[in-house]
């Protein structure tokens, strides 16, 4: 159950990185032609590495279930 | 066991991740001094925000989440908080009866009588009578 919560955190945090990334288009604080400004920088890198950590560790955990979970299969097997 | 330490490392990175958010805008001097918020303090605040929080929430769970699995695999050991015994009543103290009491106090009470009623006679010991060493003190 507590696991479910932070999966649930992590994919929030995904949300969350998206929406940084998309922000200064969104929002307008970023012109149209003009080279980025900081607050733009700044949300793009923040932004992005936040989406891509929690997309790492949900595919870790994804992967580490999936993994458990043949395991399991091949103890009732034998 | 590892997803959830993973998890618990995004979670943590994810909170230093939005308290930066959230003092960038003063750090890096988008925002100028004396004036309202602009549009990109607000958002970087608030998203900093909201991801400082929901990264503190999920450092939690999976903190609790690896405890839960540490102590169903044994390897942490709950400690049981043992009740505390009632303390026994002490046993009443043995109360000497008013007669004996009586019968104990009787022969002081008869000496300090008689001493006061011959206040100026000695003791045949030569020492003072008890009135007058209580009021030498």
């Amino acid at each position: 159950m507590k696991a479910k919560l932070g999966v649930s955190a992590l994919v929030l945090l995904f949300l969350a990185g998206l929406w940084l990334v998309a922000a200064p288009f969104a929002v307008g604080y970023q012109p149209r032609g003009a080279g980025y400004v900081d607050a733009t920088v700044n949300d793009l890198w923040l932004g992005g590495s936040i989406a891509a950590v929690s997309f790492v560790s949900l595919v870790v955990y994804a992967a580490d279930a999936l993994r458990e979970l043949a395991r399991r299969g091949k103890h009732a097997d034998a | 066991m590892i997803r959830k330490f993973v998890g618990a490392v995004a979670a943590a990175l994810a909170v230093m991740a939005g308290m930066w958010l959230m003092i960038a805008p003063f750090a890096l001097g988008t925002q100028p001094e004396n004036a309202d918020w602009t549009d990109p303090t607000a958002t970087e605040f608030f998203t900093g925000l909201g991801v400082a929080v929901v990264g503190l929430i999920g450092v939690i769970c999976f903190v609790l989440a690896i405890y839960e699995e540490l102590v169903v695999r044994g390897l942490v050991v709950v400690r049981q908080r043992q009740a505390e015994p009632e303390p026994e009543p002490a046993p009443p103290a043995p109360q000497a009866s008013s007669a004996e009491l009586a019968s104990l106090l009787a022969p002081l009470v008869e000496a300090l009588r008689e001493d006061l009623n011959n206040p100026g006679e000695h003791r045949r010991n030569g020492k003072a009578s008890l009135v007058g060493m209580e009021d030498n003190r």
